[in-house]
Formats: C-alpha cells, structure tokens, sequence
C-alpha cells in the first residue's frame, strides 16, 4: 500500500490522515449497511418476541388493562385438550412432512442427476410447483381430494375405493403432509442437485475403480458427502413446516374436529377470533420453543460451515 | 453446457439406448406428479360447471368456456385485490433485495466491532416469523396506526434473514482485492458497491427477487390479521372469501388461481437465465 502512495505527491500530513481515515472509515461502511437491518429486526422481531413473552404472563384481552397473572396461561393451556392435541399435531405435521420433504426432494435430485436428455426441463417443471401460490395450491387439491376428484380417479383401477381424503381423520394429515411434500420438495430438489453437482468426479471415479458398485458409491460417496446440504434441508424443512397455516386452514379447516388443527391456527384463533392476547401469546412461546430447537441446530450447522471457510 | 459426465448413473447396468429410454420414461412420469395438478387447474378454469365432478376428467373441454375469467373477476373487487398484492409483493421484493444486498455486503466484506454478533442476530431471526411473532406484530402495527394500509401489510415483511445469507454467501465469493483496487483508485464505496458488487450478483439477485416476491404473493396469515376492508384486501383473502361462499361455481375459483399463478411464472420466465446460476445448478445438462 506504502509504495503506492508513494507516488502520491500530496504532503505526509495528509497521507496520515487519509489512512487514519481509511482505517475508521472501512469499519464505519460495514455499520452503516448492516444497521437499517438490526434496527429493522429490533422493531419487527425481537421487541415483538419480547412482548409476547410479556403478554403471555398477562390476561390481555385488547380492551381492559392487562393484570399480571402469572403462569395461569401455560398452566391453562397444559389442562386444554385441544391444545395438547394441536401441538401433538402440530409435531407430526413437522416430523412427517420434514422426513419426505428430505427424502423426495433427495430422490428428484438423484432422477434429475443421471444426465438424461432433456433432465434439465423436467427440474423447471417440478420447480413449477413451488412458485405457484399456495392458495391456489391448497384450492387445486381440495377438489383434487375431494371422494369425487382426480386422486381417487387415477387410484380406483388399482383397487382403492372412494377414499374420503380431508373428511377422515385417518388421512386428513397425510393428505396435507402430502400436499405440503408436493409443494415444497422441488425447492429443496434444487438445494440437492447443487449440492450433487458440488461433489467432485474424482471421488467417483476412484471409487468405481476400486469397484463399488452403484448403491455402494451413493453410500459411501454421495451420502457423506451430501450430509452438510441434507442436515441443512432438514432442518429448513423443519422451520418451513413449523409455521404452517394456510394448508389445513384450507384443505380441512383443522378438522375433521381437531385432527389437523396446528398450532398457528390456534394462535390466530386464541387472539383474533376470542381476543384472548395473553394466551395466544403463550402459544407462540410455545412455538418459538419448537423453533428455537431446530435455529439451534441451524447455527451449529453454520458454525460448522464457518469453521471451515476460516481454517 | 460443461461436458461434465453425470455425478452418478444409476442405471448403467443396461445399455446406454435402454438406459436413456428407462431414464426418459422415469422422468417424465415423476414430471406428471408435479405438472398434472398444475394442468388440472388450468383446464378445469375453462370448463364449465356441471362437468367439474364427472368421473372421468375430461382434459380438453368439449366446450370452453373463457367466459369463466370475466365473471370470475366481477364477482368481487378482484382487480383492486389484485393491484393492492401487487404493490405490497413488489415493494417487499424491492425491500428484500436492497437490504439483504447492503447487510449481506456489509457481513461478507467488512470487520466491525460486533459484526460476529450481528450474523448470529440475523440468523437467530429464522425462528421469529410472522406466524410466531403475529400477536405482538399486530399490535405494534396497531400502535403505529397502520392496521389497514399497504405499509402495515408490507412493513413487516420487508427484510428477512434468508435474503440477508444469500447475498451474504454470494458476495463472499468476490475477492476482496477487487474492492481494494477500486479504493485505491478512489472509489467511493457506494460507487464500489453498484459497479463491483451488484454486476457479480446478479444470480444470487435473481433467486432473491423470485423467492422474495413469491414469498409475499402467497403471504396470507398475516394480511389477514390486519386487513378488515375491503379496500385493502390482498388476492388471496378474496380467494378465500370467494371460496367459502357456495354460490360462486368452483370452475371461477380455478380461473382466479390461474390468474393468481401467472405473475410467478412470468417473473421466472424473465428471471431464469440468472436463477440457474443463482442456485448453483451451472453444471447441469
């Protein structure tokens, strides 16, 4: 840098303060980007998050002062059958549809990844599915489920009966699970061809050389290699499902009776429809928990990732 | 592209015409899992009512029925819930971009005191959604006086940490000396951000931009907690209005998610070429 200004012929009391300068001036760039968003964050985040935590303890009900109750709400909601059967849903959801997002999404990827002609158009048109909008999503496959629709059209020649998907109980979550894996796999399908076109040939190479077959090649070479991008899907997925809410709020209205209610739905109704603030707000602790778990594993992940770009 | 042979064929046990052919065949048929619902939709927007739940489907309308898209749009204020999605999606897109593209830059490029913490700030913000965080948010807005204004539904959607990495990550891959040269050059550091930085992005740009306008064109929970007119009512609560009242045939439901889809796709006609890029696929065939 010294032989630089070197030819600079400005005098030495303004070099060292132009370095002084730079010196403050590179650091104070760095703030000035990354403030608008922590401030941003501050407001629409964490002073929320706070708050919640705050009203949770209280009665709040939008219209009287809130009075501090202590932990009358969670010990409320630990006594409410619906809400115990909500958060056991609500996990199922989470566990069921992160499992099959990974794994179809992993499966596309491998069908996408054999070099087929054509393989690259099939990946735009599964893509498709996720820039559609949910809504539509949700409103296409309701008729699609419904005892007269296409699903139990295409199912009958193989000896299925008239199923009804969204009114039994039995299948109204696996039809949402389902839904939600068709929307939401061909993104992660992406994450995973990324992560496949990332592993280097060498490594297949040698192994085919050292002759492992198909199966042991995509075990002991794909698989290890992969597990950074599939523990990443995993646990986007699982963030991804935890929030959901206009899925069973369309395809099944939370029924039938409570058998896919989630816990979102449970928020916005605890505080919209019955005004109970405090209560609601206990839920979304609730959730936040369930949250916080998998950002746990998340910034392990990335503290991982991070290690390794220094080392 | 590349001439880069395929990471792993699964099928080399048979010959490479077979191979092709069983390839071809798998992927189509796993394509159809995903297009068919996709041209359910669009076929069944032209059909007319009464053949919506015949036991066969019937894939080309014997009759078409375009009427369906007129009526569909008359029935409620659709254009004006159109418009308002409009403004609040592409305002939030802006949002996304310019503000994940300045802290994404500021985090990969620049030493500051706490600049560790902030990362782990906005990561730690993935857990904090709208959907957790819906009673507060609601009530902030409410202190700020916006329930029912384009800045309610927007502002709070207006940056989110998911963008702030992307840029972050694909601003990392930037030597830094080009940033040095351009300062010892005398540029200023905005000038380095818009003639250095921006011009390297734009894949990453591109995905954000989609995946950002996409996430708020389907945005639903939270306009409906702070919407109540009609004026300001976004597509998808007059989809679900729309829905829930029997009268309307389910054909024009269908018309109006058409219309709902297409903006999405157009953006990603428009934005493809970058978007592959963006998502690391370059050595894909």
């Amino acid at each position: 840098m010294s032989s630089t200004f070197s030819t600079n012929r400005s005098p030495p009391t303004a070099r060292s303060w132009f370095e002084l300068n730079y010196r403050y001036r590179i650091p104070f760039w760095g703030i000035a980007y990354v403030l608008p968003t922590v401030l941003f964050f501050a407001v629409f985040k964490f002073g929320p998050m706070l708050w919640a935590i705050e009203l949770s303890f209280t009665n709040y009900d939008m219209v009287s002062t809130p009075t501090f109750i202590g932990l009358e709400n969670y010990r409320g909601l630990i006594a409410d059958p619906i809400f115990r059967e909500t958060l056991i849903n609500t996990l199922v959801y989470i566990a069921g549809s992160t499992i099959l997002i990974t794994v179809v999404g992993l499966a596309l990827a491998l069908a996408i990844n054999t070099g087929v002609p054509g393989a690259r158009y099939c990946m735009t048109a599964m893509f498709l599915t996720n820039l559609m909008p949910i809504i539509a999503v949700c409103l296409v496959w309701r008729f699609l489920l419904h005892p007269y629709g296409l699903v139990n059209q295409l199912l009958s020649p193989l000896g299925f009966g008239r199923i009804n998907w969204v009114t039994d109980s039995a299948t109204a979550m696996p039809a949402i699970i389902m839904v939600t894996v068709w929307r939401f796999a061909p993104y992660f399908m992406v994450i995973f061809l990324a992560g496949l076109l990332a592993i280097p040939q060498d490594y297949y190479e040698a192994a085919k050389l050292d002759g492992a077959n198909v199966f042991q090649r995509f075990w002991h070479v794909t698989l290890p290699q992969l597990s950074p991008t599939i523990f990443f899907v995993v646990v986007v997925s699982a963030l991804l499902s935890a929030r959901i809410f206009l899925m069973p709020y369309i395809i099944t209205r939370g029924g039938p009776g409570n058998s896919t209610r989630v816990l979102s739905m449970l928020i916005y109704e605890t505080g919209f429809s019955y005004l109970k603030m405090g209560r609601a707000a206990a839920i979304s602790v609730v959730l936040f928990a369930i949250m916080m778990a998998f950002t746990v594993l998340q910034m392990r992940l990335f503290r991982g990732s991070e290690q390794e770009r220094f080392r | 592209m590349t001439g880069r042979p395929p990471a792993q064929t699964w099928l080399e046990w048979v010959g490479p015409m077979w191979r092709r052919a069983i390839g071809i065949t798998f992927l189509l048929a796993l394509s159809a899992v995903f297009v068919v619902p996709i041209a359910w939709m669009t076929t069944t927007s032209f059909q007319s009512g009464e053949k919506m739940f015949q036991l066969a489907t019937e894939w080309i309308p014997s009759e078409w029925h375009p009427e369906n898209y007129p009526n569909a749009l008359s029935r409620d204020a659709f254009p004006t819930y159109f418009l308002n999605s409009f403004v609040i999606s592409g305002v939030v897109m802006i949002g996304n971009v310019v503000f994940g593209t300045l802290a994404g830059y500021g985090l990969a490029k620049f030493r500051f005191p706490g600049d560790r913490f902030v990362l782990l700030v906005i990561l730690s913000t993935l857990m904090l959604p709208l959907e957790v965080t819906l009673i507060p948010t609601f009530l902030v807005i409410h202190q700020f006086g916006w329930l029912n204004s384009y800045q309610g539904i927007a502002g709070p959607l207006l940056i989110e940490a998911f963008g702030i990495f992307l840029m972050r990550q694909s601003i990392l891959s930037i030597p830094s000396d080009y940033l040095e040269a351009a300062r010892i050059d005398g540029a200023g550091e905005l000038r380095i951000l818009w003639q250095i930085i921006v011009p390297m992005c734009w894949p990453a740009l591109a995905v954000l931009a989609i995946l950002s306008f996409r996430d708020s064109w389907d945005q639903f929970l939270w306009p409906l907690t702070v919407v109540s007119v009609d004026e300001y009512r976004t597509y998808p609560l007059g989809m679900v209005r729309f829905e829930e009242d029997y009268g309307n045939p389910p054909t024009e439901q269908m018309a109006i998610a058409v219309l709902a889809t297409i903006p999405v796709f157009l953006l990603f006609a428009v934005l493809q070429r970058w978007v592959n890029r963006g998502f690391g696929l370059s050595g894909l065939k």
